[in-house]
């Protein structure tokens, strides 16, 4: 299977790393995400699972996705669909250092999970049998697959509906235990690409590609030329524990972010605005009493009442947040 | 080229090929309440069913069904493929 780092193509990207929801490792994915400005994280289900809370915390931590979670009938599947969010909300609360209850998950039109208002990081998710695989990148797009790489796909006919031609001529071309790992690599890098484009399955298998193992890989067109430049990034991983884990990187150009921290992830005009703002109501309240204007209504002073001041459209009227809730009461970009 | 037109008979294709144990009870649950259903489990299904029945089952068709019962009729009414399966890969 591939070796690390072995293509030329494409921004880099780490090993995955193995994560629990708490432990050191977490600083290992925060260095993969400064350094290449991408991760990816994995965790066991049968290890991940006795730590996900239950009750109000799991509510607390599933937000939205409380309602889906209740839906789900099977015992097998809502476990899976909890732990799964609860690795995601956790992955990106330690790469923005925010808190996960306070992250919305949200969903687009295909399905494909973003953090809402939080467009600084991209996110991708999959899960096969006990494996659950979470892809983050601040470079663009992201998707992610996994599957045992002893699944058995290929002779089963599947070929038909997920390779291209080229890729049949290839598969054929390898000696008869390479053909069904191959296969698997083949499956997680479509589907990896097809999540990276929010496309899902809704884009055929058929209709792209990907070359043989071992050389830089970029996407085929149906009759193996190049479909794609160097600003995707395709990798695959076998993990220890015989699963296929497959990344498609996107790299939309706006250079490499380094501090993906929540709170300096904010609109730098808003925050000078904001800022502006305290700096004048400061001046107001040290300021004597007959300086601060004849017109400020009362409940503008006090900013723990509660109260907003009249709207007028005086941007001074506004009652700004304290300093102790300045942070948590300002919406990230 | 006889199929699993029938419900039973599409049933049995799923336990002896797929592997999944799966039967009438299951027919109107939802595709994401079935544990360890996913993608390649569908696309191998449709194979089968293409094989089975000689029709072109329409995938993009099938990824929009939302229960078993949902791909059963689907298949049930796919038109005769223009041209025999390839071989087997």
């Amino acid at each position: 299977m591939t070796v690390p780092g072995n293509s030329t193509l494409g921004p880099p990207l780490g090993e995955p790393v193995e994560v629990g929801v708490r432990g050191v490792a977490w600083e290992r994915v925060r260095a993969d995400l400064t350094e290449y400005g991408s991760a990816l994280i994995y965790a066991r289900l049968a290890d991940l699972q006795p730590e996900v809370p239950d009750g109000a915390e799991l509510r607390g931590l599933l937000g939205r996705d409380w309602s889906r979670y209740l839906d789900l009938a099977h015992p097998d599947v809502r476990n899976r669909y909890a732990t799964s969010r609860v690795l995601l909300k956790y992955a990106a609360g330690a790469v923005l250092r925010g808190d996960p209850d306070a992250l919305e998950l949200a969903y687009g039109p295909t399905g494909r999970p973003y953090l809402r208002g939080c467009d600084q990081i991209d996110i991708s998710l999959s899960h096969t049998d006990d494996l659950l695989l979470v892809g983050l990148t601040t470079r663009g797009l992201i998707g992610v697959d996994a599957e045992r790489i002893d699944r058995q796909m290929y002779g089963s006919g599947l070929g038909r509906h997920v390779c291209t031609p080229y890729e049949l001529v290839t598969l054929a071309s390898l000696t008869e235990e390479e053909r069904n790992p191959s296969l698997v690599r083949l499956w997680t890098l479509k589907e990896a690409y097809s999540k990276a484009i929010g496309q899902g399955m809704q884009f055929r298998f058929t209709e792209f590609g990907f070359g043989p193992d071992g050389k830089p890989v970029r996407v085929q067109r149906p009759d193996g030329t190049a479909g794609t430049g160097d600003e995707w990034a395709f990798r695959t991983f076998l993990l220890d524990s015989g699963y296929c884990v497959s990344a498609a990187v996107y790299d939309a150009g706006f250079g490499h972010v380094q501090d993906t921290d929540i709170t300096t992830m904010l609109d730098e005009d808003c925050v000078e605005t904001i800022a502006s703002a305290l700096e004048e109501e400061d001046a107001r309240a040290d300021a004597p009493r007959g300086a601060r204007g004849p017109d400020r209504p009362k409940d503008v002073e006090d900013p723990d009442n509660g109260a907003q001041g009249s709207s007028t459209g005086r941007a001074d009227e506004v009652s700004p947040p304290s300093r102790t809730d300045r942070a948590s009461r300002t919406e990230p970009h | 080229m006889s199929g699993p037109d029938s419900l039973d008979d599409f049933l049995g294709v799923i336990r002896a090929e797929l592997g999944l144990d799966l039967g009438v009870r299951d027919v109107d649950t939802e595709l994401v309440n079935i544990p360890d259903w996913d993608s390649v489990y569908l696309l191998r299904l449709v194979t089968l069913l293409e094989e089975r029945t000689g029709r072109r089952v329409s995938v993009r068709a099938v990824l929009e069904a939302r229960s078993l019962g949902q791909i059963h009729a689907l298949v049930s009414e796919a038109p005769p493929a223009e041209t025999p399966a390839g071989p087997r890969i």
